[in-house]
């Protein structure tokens, strides 16, 4: 397909010959690249080694001996950090290139083992008895920490994750947490908390000029997070004017922040919750009128209209001079 | 034909081409300054994110739309239901084609694809609502596959390419499942011959550059007939349909199907690294996985906790040794990341980047403002 357009650049004198005949070259010789290919089978055999061994634990709890277990996910998981501690670069508090190509998936796979071995313990021993919350807390300060040593983004989602764990279990009376009761209002509390305590690290970490490039990581935990929490608090907790004004609250924040940082996702993301947010009030707070089906189709309507209109006009909303 | 302007999307096509050149090193800085100057493009094609809201507002706005006009007409019969939802159908086209795309310039808004969808499904329900429902699902495929193709044709949707290749398969297969006494071994040789007609017309109309503008169309048919012609021959599809279709349990020529499945993944694979053909090789890598689930569905060799642990490990040093040896033998393979990017990677790419590994970290969009101010592009750049 390259070849009508050369000829066409070249009749339009917009390229030399001599760019076309280097530019022939390049598309006759250039190497075949199994990047994306060989990317996913390593990717694919980190995920399958993992289910296979949880499933293997699981299922031979009883047969196989437990320190030939955990000697076996042990000694891969050491492994592992092993292997992504010899092969670190220096460390900086920027961004660092991963030193080969396999280092990320190792490291990723050193971190689940981890896990693996430790649920394994508290399953078998229990040696952390009912502190579910110390349980978390390990695997949470070893990711956060190997994320910030080794520069790794997928560590430091781990890590965000346990933390979101351990919040949550720790806010959580011991009976409730037995009752499956997931609906209190101290998980929402802790939501909002979390959620705001994400969006705000990647300031300070901006600020103090440490690892910058975590930023997207913890605004993406903390929108998601922080929108869904106040979401919660609305429809589950039924406090809707004071979720309605965090949530109004949280929009308008990353509205801002879109503007000012040129970034479409966050603009996607604070219209869509801010949406669903307005459409809840606007239902619930409706009902005793009685408006009948046709209101609110033409709500539908015309917000979405609203919506469109102000979407497809991103541009004049995006600040320009940013670079 | 196409109803966006052809001028810009020649544009879009000449400096994507282009911009890879430019990257590369192989064009200066100036010369692509002046291609982009010459080729403007004035679609309105924004970022992925904004795409996807775009897609679902204009959703909820047409479906409440239609519920309004419902509440104004009343249709209470089946045949009202049909007209109706003819009507609303005409609607949403004479508003892609006069107002989104005529004057609005969108190319890949989610408005513009969002507005197809919609018309094609609503014509549909209403040609097909007051059919009887007994009608054999021969009929509907037939009646769905030239507005299914014309779609596809007109506006450039590769959504609607999917749905025209499947239904056309469809049609194929469904016609050949009625011919008596034979079907049965029919079936798997109609599916890899009309698979393989797919495949030589997609391959050879890439080639022709008459047809550029359907080149990612006939990338996404070349995909789908790949995976269908293995899918015909896979012992588990023909032992499945054998069953569910003509209650015969054991499927005839077992000992054909069962090289089949194992040796078209190998063939896929070693011609797709052998000719350079990514698509070969990527739907090859599939179906090996596709031919091992088959096998164990009728074999059960071993635990699937063992299966999956030594699978897991010999694909992780599979990968391993071969980007060790990649790195240390440079030739005309290698491990470089290649900007040029097929169908199926830009869908995995999304898949795997935005979960665990290798986030993009946060970086300034690139303006690429000249001509119009607007920028062209395939719009899914990496702006997040």
């Amino acid at each position: 397909m390259h070849e009508p357009i050369l000829r066409n650049l070249l009749q339009q004198e917009l390229i030399t010959p001599e760019d076309a005949e280097k530019i022939a070259l390049f598309e006759s010789e250039k190497p075949f690249s199994l990047h994306w290919e060989l990317k996913t089978l390593l990717y694919l055999g980190v995920i399958l080694l993992n289910l296979g061994l949880g499933f293997l634990i699981y299922e031979n709890i009883d047969t196989i001996g437990h320190a030939v277990i955990i000697v076996l996910i042990g000694a891969v998981s050491v492994a592992c950090f092993w292997y992504a501690v010899r092969h670190r670069k220096p460390f900086s508090l920027g961004e660092i290139k991963s030193p080969t190509p396999y280092y990320d998936y190792i490291l990723l796979l050193g971190c689940l083992t981890f896990l693996i071995m430790e649920g394994y313990w508290q399953f078998q021993y229990e040696i952390f008895g009912t502190r579910y919350g110390l349980a978390t807390f390990i695997p949470m300060v070893l990711f956060f920490a190997l994320a910030y040593w080794l520069d790794n983004r997928g560590v430091l989602s781990l890590g965000i994750t346990a933390m979101a764990t351990w919040l949550g279990i720790t806010v959580t009376p011991q009976d409730l947490l037995s009752q499956n009761d997931f609906n209190s209002a101290a998980i929402v509390h802790a939501g909002v908390f979390l959620g705001v305590f994400l969006t705000v690290i990647p300031f300070l970490s901006e600020h103090w000029g440490v690892k910058k490039h975590f930023s997207l990581t913890y605004l993406n935990f903390g929108v998601n997070i922080l929108m869904i929490s106040t979401l919660a608090g609305m429809m589950a907790l039924r406090q809707t004017v004071l979720y309605f004004l965090l949530l109004c609250l949280g929009v308008g924040f990353f509205l801002w922040y879109a503007r000012t940082r040129n970034s479409l996702y966050f603009l996607t993301m604070a219209v869509l919750y801010g949406y669903i947010g307005l459409t809840y009030m606007l239902i619930v707070h409706t009902e005793s009128l009685n408006f009948g089906f046709k209101f609110y189709l033409f709500y539908f309507v015309l917000s979405c209209a609203g919506v469109i209109l102000f979407l497809t006009n991103y541009k004049r909303f995006i600040k320009n001079d940013q670079p | 034909m196409i109803a966006y302007n052809t001028d810009w999307l020649d544009a879009l096509l000449t400096k994507d081409t282009a911009r890879k050149w430019h990257e590369k090193g192989l064009l200066s800085d100036e010369k692509w300054h002046i291609i982009q100057e010459r080729h403007v493009s004035n679609f309105y094609s924004p970022n992925v994110f904004i795409r996807i809201g775009l897609a679902i507002f204009t959703l909820i706005l047409l479906l409440a739309a239609g519920g309004l006009v419902a509440i104004v007409l009343e249709p209470n019969s089946d045949l009202g239901l049909s007209i109706f939802s003819l009507f609303c159908g005409a609607i949403c086209i004479v508003v892609l084609e006069f107002k989104v795309i005529q004057p609005g310039r969108h190319f890949g808004s989610g408005i513009d694809d969002m507005l197809l969808y919609v018309a094609v499904w609503a014509i549909l329900l209403g040609i097909c609502n007051p059919l009887h429902y007994s009608t054999p699902a021969l009929v509907y495929f037939s009646i769905a596959w030239p507005f299914l193709v014309v779609g596809t044709l007109r506006y450039l949707d590769r959504l609607m390419a999917v749905a025209a290749f499947i239904c056309s398969m469809g049609v194929v297969l469904l016609l050949v499942a009625e011919i008596p006494h034979l079907a049965i071994y029919l079936l798997p040789l109609a599916g890899m011959l009309s698979s393989l007609g797919f495949y030589i017309f997609s391959k050879q109309g890439q080639d022709r550059f008459a047809w550029r503008h359907w080149h990612g169309i006939l990338l996404v048919v070349e995909l789908l007939s790949l995976a269908t012609f293995y899918a015909s021959g896979n012992f588990y599809v023909v032992q499945q349909v054998g069953v569910e279709w003509f209650q015969v349990e054991q499927a005839p020529l077992a000992w054909f199907f069962w090289a089949f499945t194992f040796v078209v993944p190998l063939v896929y694979i070693f011609q797709g690294v052998r000719q350079k053909d990514r698509h070969l090789l990527d739907v090859g890598l599939a179906c090996v996985a596709v031919a091992v689930f088959s096998f164990r569905y009728y074999y059960h060799v071993m635990p699937l906790t063992w299966a999956a642990v030594i699978a897991g490990a010999v694909l992780f040093l599979t990968a391993y040794f071969s980007i060790r040896y990649l790195h240390r033998n440079e030739g005309s393979y290698s491990y470089e990341a290649d900007s040029e990017t097929s169908l199926l990677q830009e869908i995995e790419q999304q898949l795997i980047e935005q979960t665990i590994v290798n986030q993009p970290g946060p970086r300034p969009e690139k303006r690429e403002s000249f001509g119009g101010g607007q920028f062209g592009g395939g719009g899914a750049g990496g702006e997040f």
